[in-house]
């Protein structure tokens, strides 16, 4: 194969990514309601990304691989674009014959217990389809599988010659761990400046940090909503929240309008006292991923049948931490306390146990929950390990707990029948709905 | 088998001539029980059909006759449940199994506090106040054997039956460890035993004890209160008994009834509990 | 296990191994002494020792079975955390007077948090292990193991002096040259020791005082070094992998017609082919660097994989290893990855690598036996 050719094939899977959400973008234009507006806005954003990822591939200009937990403030300051391995698993949703078949095919490189979502990952960067990068920004946390994915990628023939660069990451959050954590976050500058050629401009990061700081606190005010009886807004939400504040456009002043669009609609809800359910009859924790494939039957199913609603999910969960922009001592490290502390999943899995639990203590508190449901994906090794501590948090507060243990991204794990059985059974014994 | 049991509480609230059906229809056997007076007059238990409407139908129909009525209009109420989101079509309602089997565990014996049910296709563990409610409840998780078909599936690799299984392990005088959690695996792990020259015995009894292994770590999730009932079709396996109340430390409360209508019964009573509320 | 080689001292190694507390903890503590337990080979057993407490490599031994522990962790598990979590919660730890955990792995880090929580150990810590093994990592380790000595200072009322810390760290590196001077004798053509009498060799020297141990160790040297040795072997084979503590199973393996000649577990060459510098200025320091920089590293360090692949064909050249065993306990990440690359790469390079999934305890034995003997033909032994 040609160099060319070679390229076009890596960059196929990113361009089917592409118009899987322009297509979506297509159907969200196509409704009336609110919820979907926002949606739309999104995916657009989505694409205008893919796109110019894509323009960065063909005109050989500079952008990185990275993950949203690793200050992408800085990025968007370097004005380097981003794209990150980890999107397949959930957009494949879209087509599961073909997602299925691939995670097939990388169990045999990867087996069974390997968490699916870096197991797609691995699979696409074996099997060349991944666009190569001008430099990797690995992660090391919050899992084992993250970790070693990267060191897959390291010795594989065609990406070892990528420059990559990890920032450790201490166990703790004290003081010690982020003047710790804001020194590998500039050693990550270094590296970016001195592989991509783009330069961190201390008054871009301002900017970007002040936007990114709006965003969050737009996002903290939006929660407070999402407090309210009935909650203004279902189960999509929180993921898209995420997905504005901590990826691809981060800090970029089209985030606070989606922002306010948002927190618009939903002031208008609770205004007139108006739910995502017109019968709110149980109100959920979904502590992990909203995933894209179970919003098609399961999520839909909880609230038509059961007028069960997700009021808070793991990702739609990010305290607000504001970061002082004085300086830029202050501003790496207020980066480095959210990397370590605000972003979601990695806040709760990557050090002690203790966040699991005060952060299921709070959200049940705070947002009136029924129900805490830990949906037990195959790759959340430690959180596996959680789920007697979890259980004993929630007996103390007087919540149900649900474990169910599934896969994410692959519904032959455990079926979408299976799940919904286990809900109901579940429900129903706890008197619940 | 076909003992009548009778109820052990004095209170009576049913009306003179209340007569309900309650039907439990399951992965691998329907039940149908017909109580008049707040007695058990009649229960069958069937192996079920492709056709769960077929299966409730045909136990109902049995467990009438057995009763001496002539019609399914003879019953005043009738209550169905079962696994999954099946319904039973000539039911007046449909109640979910864990409701019927807390019920009729509650009735049956009011100390119990801790319900096992083990069934063909899942196991179940609740805990229950002092009423008959619900407090926790914890279901297998998803690669679990611990069920019917478990015990089927290494019935068939040791060629000794269901019940021969059961009589082997209770004879063990070295019970085998069985290590591996998944059926697949316990599988092979049996025959590498059989090779092995280790008595059936031993296996057998290594057999029962890894899966009461597993139910007790279900009951430590919900918490162990005493009494401690079982329930479903593998309640009735003695050997499966003995290994839990070996590992429970506590023993098992023998309901007076078959283990395995526990559901059926449970229903009728909440078709009791329907009809005096409606006359 | 049976024993090949004629020595009565190998048998206290393998009683050592094959027990939870051997003779000689029970008298260490007879004598008034405490145990800390470690659970991870990254564990700062000198500072331990410095503090004149034994150091003990936690692991399950003697379990049978998890129910216990299932409560808490999930079926997703690495069994060798839930069977020693379960020990703990049924008691049989409660001869140690502390214990502290690494963040090695995600499975190793809740063991800790569950621990913590349900058993009744006095001291519980954990230090927080970098994942690199640049000198800023170097650097925060050492404030984490500084930390750590002076938590046991205060707990156990005793002053690590930097002396204490230095005779420690000899006497730890004196095990080590011990165990490599064993290891040396089976880069023979007939080895005098079994790979599953290795094991239990190297188990035995995480459970008792090293000044022992190493006595022990010099006498079995004596015994085997001039002994004729093993020649009735179809395939020289390193076992590659981690959490391996059980004799039986190299037993197994090797009850095919391999022999195991060496490996790299972590009760094997990974803690004991390096020293700690000894001509360092301060101990502490130069602890972090042994254990941060320096030793054989697990997978879970980044960006180390070409020194662990260049350290096992050192080993296949110096050992003249004909194939690699490569063992992973199911559901564990960080094993996964390292069997994928070496896998690949040994192969490319027309070195025999087979890969065995297992559990803590041992079971289908039979299926062991068929896949190894399988190996040997493959390759061509």
């Amino acid at each position: 194969m040609t160099g060319k050719e070679l390229q076009r094939k890596r960059l196929q899977k990113f361009i089917q990514e592409r118009d899987v959400l322009h297509a979506m973008v297509e159907a969200f234009t196509k409704s009336p309601t609110a919820e979907e507006k926002l949606y739309r806005m999104l995916t657009e954003v989505y694409v205008d990304h893919h796109n110019e990822i894509i323009r960065c591939v063909e005109e050989d200009k500079p952008f990185i691989a990275s993950y949203f937990a690793c200050a992408p403030e800085i990025y968007t300051a370097m004005n380097l674009p981003w794209y990150t391995f980890l999107t397949p698993a959930f957009t494949g949703a879209i087509s599961e014959p073909v997602l299925e078949a691939e995670i097939d095919a990388s169990e045999k490189l990867f087996g069974k217990d390997f968490c699916t979502i870096l197991r797609i990952a691995g699979y696409y960067i074996e099997q060349d389809l991944a666009p190569i990068p001008t430099a990797i920004i690995a992660l090391l946390h919050p899992c084992d599988g993250t970790t070693v994915l990267h060191q897959i990628i390291q010795t594989n023939e065609e990406w070892r010659n990528v420059p990559m660069f990890a920032a450790d990451p201490p166990y703790w959050e004290d003081e010690r761990s982020i003047d710790y954590y804001a020194g590998e976050l500039k050693r990550m500058v270094s590296f970016l400046e001195e592989h991509t050629g783009h330069r961190l401009d201390m008054d871009r990061l301002q900017e970007a940090i002040k936007e990114s700081n709006k965003q969050y606190e737009l996002w903290m005010e939006y929660n407070e909503l999402r407090r309210a009886v009935p909650c203004p807004h279902g189960y999509g939400v929180g993921m898209q929240a995420f997905g504005v504040a901590e990826s691809f456009i981060v800090g970029a002043p089209k985030g606070t309008e989606w922002f306010k669009v948002l927190l618009a609609d939903a002031e208008k809800l609770v205004r007139e006292g108006k739910g995502k359910v017109a019968n709110e009859r149980i109100r959920l924790l979904w502590f992990d991923v909203v995933s894209l494939g179970w919003c098609f039957d399961l999520f839909p199913w909880l609230e038509e049948e059961w007028g069960a609603v997700i009021v808070m999910d793991m990702f739609g969960y990010t305290p607000y931490t504001l970061i002082d922009t004085s300086t830029e001592d202050s501003m790496f490290k207020g980066l480095a306390k959210r990397a370590l502390f605000d972003v979601p999943m990695v806040r709760q899995a990557r050090g002690v146990a203790d966040n699991f639990l005060s952060d299921i203590r709070r959200i049940v508190k705070d947002y009136k929950i029924d129900c805490v449901v830990w949906p037990g994906h195959m790759g959340h090794k430690d959180g596996a390990a959680a789920i007697g501590m979890m259980r004993d948090t929630c007996r103390e507060i007087g919540v149900p707990f649900l474990h169910i243990g599934l896969d994410l991204f692959d519904k032959r794990y455990t079926t979408v029948e299976e799940i919904k059985d286990k809900f109901s059974k579940f429900f129903t014994a706890m008197g619940l709905g | 088998m076909d003992a009548v049991p009778r109820r052990t509480e004095t209170k009576r609230e049913e009306k003179n001539g209340v007569i309900v059906g309650g039907c439990d229809i399951g992965s691998a056997t329907g039940k149908a029980v017909v109580m008049k007076d707040g007695e058990i007059v009649s229960y069958v238990i069937i192996p079920s059909t492709t056709k769960p409407e077929v299966t409730a139908r045909t136990a109902m129909d049995e467990a009438i006759k057995k009763a001496g009525l002539s019609a399914l209009e003879d019953l005043g109420y009738i209550v169905g449940t079962g696994y999954g989101r099946l319904k039973v079509p000539f039911a007046n309602e449909n109640i979910s199994e864990i409701t019927c089997h807390a019920q009729g565990a509650h009735w049956l014996c009011p100390t119990v506090r801790t319900v096992i049910d083990i069934g063909g296709q899942d196991c179940k563990v609740m805990s229950l106040d002092d009423k008959g409610k619900v407090i926790e409840f914890v279901m297998n998780d998803r690669c679990a054997a611990g069920t019917g078909r478990f015990f089927e599936a290494m019935a068939r690799t040791l060629d000794c039956g269901l019940e021969g299984l059961s009589l082997l392990s209770l004879q063990a005088k070295r019970p085998a460890a069985i290590t591996s959690q998944c059926s697949v695996f316990a599988e092979s792990e049996v025959i590498t035993l059989v090779n092995e020259g280790i008595d059936l015995e031993d296996i057998a009894a290594g057999l029962h004890n890894s899966i009461a292994g597993r139910l007790i770590s279900m009951v430590r999730k919900v918490g162990l209160t005493e009494d401690v009932a079982l329930t479903g079709g593998c309640a009735k396996n003695e050997g499966l008994v003995k290994a839990l109340e070996e590992k429970l430390g506590v023993r098992v409360k023998k309901l007076p009834v078959d283990p395995q209508i526990v559901g059926a019964v449970g229903a009728a009573l909440i078709a009791a509990k329907r009809l005096s509320r409606q006359s | 296990m049976e024993t090949k080689t004629r020595s009565k001292t190998l048998k206290e190694f393998i009683e050592a191994a094959e027990t939870l507390v051997n003779p000689e903890i029970h008298r260490w503590k007879k004598q008034g002494g405490k145990v800390v337990g470690y659970f991870c080979s990254y564990g700062p057993k000198e500072i331990i020792t410095a503090a004149d407490l034994l150091p003990f490599r936690m692991r399950a031994t003697g379990s049978t079975g998890t129910e216990l522990a299932d409560a808490y962790l999930d079926s997703i598990n690495c069994s060798f955390c839930r069977h020693c979590f379960n020990l703990g919660l049924r008691g049989e730890y409660d001869f140690i007077d502390g214990a502290v955990w690494l963040n090695t792995c995600d499975h190793v880090r809740r063991v800790y948090d569950n621990w913590k929580r349900y058993v009744k150990t006095p001291l519980v810590h954990i230090l927080s292990l970098p994942k690199k093994m640049g000198q800023p990592q170097v650097e925060w380790y050492r404030g984490e193991l500084t930390m750590f000595k002076e938590r046991l200072e205060k707990h156990f009322a005793v002053e690590i002096t930097d002396e204490r810390l230095w005779e420690a760290i000899k006497l730890h590196n004196q095990t080590r040259r011990l165990q490599r001077r064993l290891y040396d004798l089976r880069k023979r053509q007939n080895p005098p020791i079994t790979g599953a009498e290795t094991m239990a060799v190297m188990v035995a020297g995480t459970a008792m005082p090293n000044a022992q141990y190493n006595e022990l160790l010099r006498q079995l040297l004596d015994e085997i070094s001039n002994v004729e040795g093993n020649v009735d072997y179809r395939a020289r084979l390193m076992i590659v992998g981690a959490i391996l503590d059980d004799p039986a199973y190299v037993e197994v393996i090797e009850s095919q017609g391999g022999l195991v000649v060496t490996d790299m577990l972590c009760f094997g060459t990974r803690i004991m082919w390096k020293d700690v510098d000894e001509g360092a200025g301060d101990p502490i320091a130069a602890l972090a660097q042994y254990y941060v920089a320096e030793r054989p590293s697990c997978p879970r360090m980044f960006g180390d994989y070409p020194r662990r692949a260049g350290f096992i064909r050192d080993m296949i050249r110096e050992f003249k290893v004909d194939g690699i065993i490569g063992e992973r306990m199911l559901f564990c990440d960080n094993w996964t990855a390292e069997h994928f690359m070496m896998g690949k790469e040994f192969k490319a390079a027309g070195i025999p690598y087979l890969t065995l999934d297992r559990e803590y305890l041992l079971a289908g034995v039979g299926q062991l036996r068929t896949r190894v003997q399988a190996f040997l033909e493959t390759m061509g032994r």
